[in-house]
């Protein structure tokens, strides 16, 4: 009895500690939950999960976790990261179809594969093992193999080229990372409802991994608190865009395909988070140039907007928000429950057209040449039809200008020529000062670093097309780092097209949301656009069953010519007198060996046929035991020098 | 001389026979599938089958060390994305949504399997890569791949040899990595694999004898490729049947595989393994059944065990308990092996003693260049 009461003081003492810090913080940890979808021009939907937690800056000696994940808080701490973004994706981003110009698509259309980039908040002799170590991190809490990331040939150090401006900044990828179901999973477990309630429940991997386009991101930014004792405060923002075909009843129809939540996922909402701020799905139609004109400050506008001739939505908004040449229709889903679960449904009744908006220019990159030896690396840059209506151009000097950013790395076996840069502008020649307005290169060494270029090219407005070359030799390998499929070919990384001078953003009238997907889309986000990865073959050593079968054949020719020619040419009758002659000759010192070796057996001395001994053999004997001698001691020498020598 | 030798060797039985004394404490899996490439897609499968039933017996995915050479499940090749099957009527999903992936594409080498058991790592690796064992440890070992004569094929590039095994497992012997270790082989000429083994506490199964090929068990027209190997089948079926309470033993899985079912013929090796294979439960490897012990009063686990050893025979598992009963009747072991190191360390100590107490050191040098030129001298008159 006594014990329980003793327990029981202990546990109010330690209560009364705790409540203070609990709510000593007056800012508490944020998480809401939002879903966007969005038809695409090409039948195709687009659906993009964003979740959004926030821990406020609290105590350094210790943080108290409610719903923000401790596996990314220690991560933060433990390696100082300032900001951070990872990624993996499959599929590649349809720039013409799915848009160009819009915040889903600059935020969202990564390179295939793995992409990391993060700036980290310590010295700089430290940020490489800094990124090192977060590299392996990473790879342990995601799955993947992220730890090739640390050495020195697949990361780089961009300075102007890549968007944040940072010398402590660390970017690489890893273009032949599978992205799987082992990725998604340890992503979900960091959100406090996981997988199993509120709008991520929706992720059945079969029908996510079906998906023509896949991307999961994750992004993190300490929000530094300003006080002196407090830890900084981190924002995670992990988003999962995926582009999905819904299933057609009727092939050959021009109308867009009829879906709903359920059919395109297998699942449907049922209740939100709990733990969520905000849970909100959102639905962007776009090109509804018909409606455009109307005013809808009448309910039965409103009405019109989702119920019309064109399409119809299942459930009715509750609330409407319109944007230059889209509608944004908004759904709460606090209110569905297990018998009434949110099940978004579309059904299109007429054929509608429209067309996203793009990027200034349309980047495809591509190689040249043939062979094993050398090639050339080709970036071609297209006008959009969007170029001409957009007014974000920079007006200097009177002429109109474009500016474009182009990022790339090129691994060390890729041996870049960059005095063989060429720049062509509608099929013209140009000389680096005329549209090259600033270049940064840092050029690979063999087996130490990747190489890298940034550049910053400015077009006039009217261009119709720019296309820059580069000329490489290629590496060899050594027999050790071909990967197992060597044949297959090697990767090379995207490039980044930016446009600095583009920035996207979705402008809506009215400021109704607070949710945090909706401030990202009006947030100004710089528009740009990777590029292709690029598989070079290089030469490959035959590692596998010719090359064994060319040697085991030759051994064998080898052996049998040898041996035939021995037996042909041999003179067994002048052997035997060699012999003969040979076995007169015996040593003083064999015969005293002999001896002695008799005598520890115990047994007589096998006498040798003859016992005469010539003095010229008895020098041989002794010349030959020198010779070898004044070898073994030249070798000692020579190796005590080389050993010596060699530090 | 003579005595140190014998005193080194007293001590180092001692050692281990006290490493067999400790109390079973948690069990882990190393699942390993060597081979790349979509139509190696049944080794996939296999390694994959194995995990689900080792999870599925309660071994829990930190403690598993899942190693997958290519990525079968989003292979553009694969018409059902993420899902893997081993059977062609498609009823059991075996990836899952759940499935942690430790090593994989080209991280799977000969480099760091051997790592993972030896546990020899760069600090950075973070712990889910790691294999963190210790002397109470029950460790599965499964491999699958393409194989031969005392080699096992990693990714099409490199080879496991049986002596690299033999080394990697001796080595986890010695730093006390585990205390029981089954090594279950798929491939063709399992059995030579274990050819070099010799560390105690080491149960091995291969799938076929020297000389024998494994087979694939069926194909599935829709997949395209074989989704499954004989072996691994077979040990399936076997397991399906089991839930985490039943209490077959080593004896029945080695019994139910049937050369004309498999193709081949099954090996075991159990001369390294000392208890009786009819009374170990299956789920002494393939699952995680602790043991449980009362205790009188909290925090005196451990002593109050060694004391009188209150053994919860109610158990599913009463062989298991009985046989941990039989070692654990074993008083003071640790007091045991403390005194036997004695001897060995007292000569130590003395000899630094007669050395500390030679007052002319120049003259023990002296003495020794002597013996040493000597030596040179018989060597190069015996050139």
């Amino acid at each position: 009895m006594a014990r329980l009461i003793l327990t029981w003081i202990s546990l109010l003492i330690l209560q009364s500690y705790l409540i203070p810090i609990a709510f000593g913080s007056k800012e508490v940890e944020e998480f809401s939950e939002a879903l966007l979808l969005k038809p695409l021009p090409d039948r195709k939907v687009l659906a993009h999960f964003h979740f959004e937690n926030r821990a406020p800056p609290s105590n350094s000696h210790g943080r108290h976790h409610h719903l923000f994940p401790k596996a990314i808080s220690q991560l933060v701490q433990k390696f100082r990261v300032k900001e951070m973004e990872l990624s993996f994706t499959q599929g590649r981003w349809n720039h013409e179809q799915w848009g160009g110009f819009d915040p889903l698509s600059s935020m969202n259309a990564k390179p295939v594969g793995v992409e990391l980039w993060a700036v980290f908040d310590v010295p700089h002799s430290e940020v490489d093992t800094s990124w090192k170590n977060l590299t392996h991190a990473l790879s342990g809490l995601f799955c993947a193999s992220i730890n090739f990331l640390e050495s020195s040939t697949s990361y780089a150090t961009p300075t102007w080229g890549f968007g944040p401006n940072s010398d402590k900044l660390r970017y690489g990828s890893l273009p032949r990372e599978a992205v799987c179901t082992e990725n998604l999973t340890p992503w979900l477990k960091l959100l406090p409802c996981r997988d199993k309630d509120g709008i991520s429940a929706l992720m059945n991997r079969p029908s996510v991994y079906r998906g023509f386009y896949h991307s999961q991101r994750l992004h993190l930014s300490t929000v530094e608190s300003g006080q002196e004792g407090l830890a900084s405060g981190i924002v995670l923002e992990q988003t999962l865009t995926v582009v999905l075909q819904p299933e057609t009843l009727f092939v050959g129809t021009n109308i867009q395909p009829t879906w709903s939540i359920n059919s395109l996922f297998g699942r449907k909402v049922v209740g939100r988070c709990v733990l969520a701020k905000s849970s909100n799905v959102y639905l962007q139609m776009e090109g509804l140039s018909g409606h455009e004109s109307k005013n809808m400050d009448t309910e039965m506008e409103a009405h019109e907007l989702w119920k019309n001739a064109d399409f119809e939505l299942s459930l009715k908004p509750d609330r409407i928000l319109r944007e230059i040449n889209s509608f944004l229709f908004i759904f709460d889903i606090d209110i569905s429950s297990d018998s009434e679960p949110f099940d978004l449904g579309l059904t299109w009744k007429l054929p509608v057209k429209w067309s996203c908006q793009q990027a200034p220019l349309h980047a495809s990159r591509f190689l040249m040449g043939s062979g094993n030896e050398r090639g050339a690396i080709a970036i071609l840059l297209k006008a959009t039809d969007s170029q001409d209506k957009l007014s974000g151009s920079d007006l200097t000097n009177g002429c109109c200008t474009l500016k474009a950013n182009i990022f790339q790395i090129f691994p060390w076996y890729i041996k870049v020529y960059y005095h063989t840069l060429q720049i062509f502008v509608d099929q013209q020649e140009k000389t680096g000062m005329e549209v090259l307005k600033k270049i940064n290169v840092s050029p690979s060494t063999d087996k130490m670093s990747s190489g890298m270029m940034e550049m910053m090219l400015e077009l006039p407005c009217q261009v119709k097309s720019a296309a820059i070359s580069i000329e490489y030799d290629k590496g060899f390998l050594h027999i050790d780092e071909y990967p197992p499929d060597a044949n297959q070919g090697f990767d090379i990384p995207s490039a980044l097209i930016s446009f600095p001078d583009h920035h996207a953003s979705l402008d809506f009238k009215e400021e109704l949301s607070k949710s945090p997907l909706f401030s990202k889309l009006k947030e100004k986000s710089l528009v740009r656009s990777y590029t292709e990865v690029l598989l070079v073959p290089l030469t490959t050593p035959d590692f596998s069953m010719p090359y064994n079968v060319i040697t085991i054949t030759c051994t064998v020719f080898a052996l049998y010519f040898g041996s035939l020619l021995n037996v042909l040419r041999r003179r067994i009758g002048e052997e035997e007198r060699f012999l003969k002659s040979q076995g007169k000759k015996t040593g003083g010192l064999k015969k005293m060996l002999s001896r002695l070796v008799a005598k520890i057996r115990g047994r007589p001395i096998e006498e040798p046929s003859s016992s005469t001994e010539s003095p010229e053999a008895r020098s041989s004997v002794f010349s030959s035991k020198l010779f070898f001698k004044f070898i073994l001691v030249a070798g000692a020498a020579a190796a005590w020098q080389y050993f010596s020598t060699d530090k | 001389m003579k005595i140190i030798l014998l005193v080194m060797l007293l001590c180092s039985s001692l050692a281990f026979s006290a490493g067999e004394t400790t109390i079973h404490t948690n069990n882990w899996a190393v699942l390993v599938c060597t081979s790349r490439f979509w139509f190696n897609y049944r080794h996939m499968a296999n390694t994959l089958s194995l995990y689900r039933t080792v999870k599925r017996l309660g071994i829990p995915d930190e403690r598993i060390i899942l190693m997958l050479a290519d990525d079968m499940a989003c292979n553009a090749r694969n018409e059902y994305p993420a899902q893997v099957f081993n059977n062609e009527n498609h009823k059991l999903n075996l990836y899952g949504d759940n499935v942690e992936v430790d090593y994989r594409g080209y991280e799977v080498t000969v480099e760091n399997f051997m790592r993972v058991l030896t546990g020899r790592h760069e600090n950075a690796v973070p712990r889910s890569k790691r294999l963190l064992s210790d002397e109470g440890s029950h460790i599965l070992l499964y491999m699958t791949g393409h194989g031969g004569d005392e080699f096992l094929k990693f990714q099409d590039a490199e080879e496991l040899q049986s002596h690299d095994l033999a080394d990697a497992v001796k080595q986890m012997k010695e730093k006390r990595r585990f205390k029981e270790l089954m090594i279950m082989v798929d491939t063709c000429q399992a059995a030579t694999l274990f050819n070099q083994l010799q560390s105690p506490g080491v149960l091995a199964i291969g799938s076929s004898l020297k000389g024998e090929n494994s087979y694939s068990h069926h194909l599935d027209s829709d997949i395209g490729v074989s989704v499954v190997d004989r072996f691994t089948y077979y040990t399936l079926a076997f397991f399906e049947r089991l839930n985490i309470y039943d209490n077959a033993s080593l004896n029945s899985l080695f019994r139910s595989y049937d050369p004309r079912q498999l193709m081949s013929t099954a090996y075991y090796r159990t001369d390294l393994y000392q208890p009786n294979l009819a009374e170990v439960p299956v789920t002494n490897f393939f699952g995680s059944v602790m043991e449980t012990i009362h205790t009188d009063s909290a925090y005196e686990a451990f002593s109050s065990r060694m004391s009188n050893s209150k053994i919860d025979t109610e158990m599913p598992l009463n062989q298991l308990s009985e046989h941990d009963l039989q070692n654990a009747n074993n008083p003071n072991d640790d007091s045991k092996t403390e005194k036997q190191k004695c001897p060995y360390s007292q000569m130590r100590a003395d000899l630094h003693e007669k050395l500390e107490k030679l007052e002319n050191v120049d003259t023990v040098v002296n003495l020794s260049i002597a013996v040493m030129v000597l030596v040179v001298m018989v060597t190069s008159s015996l050139l």
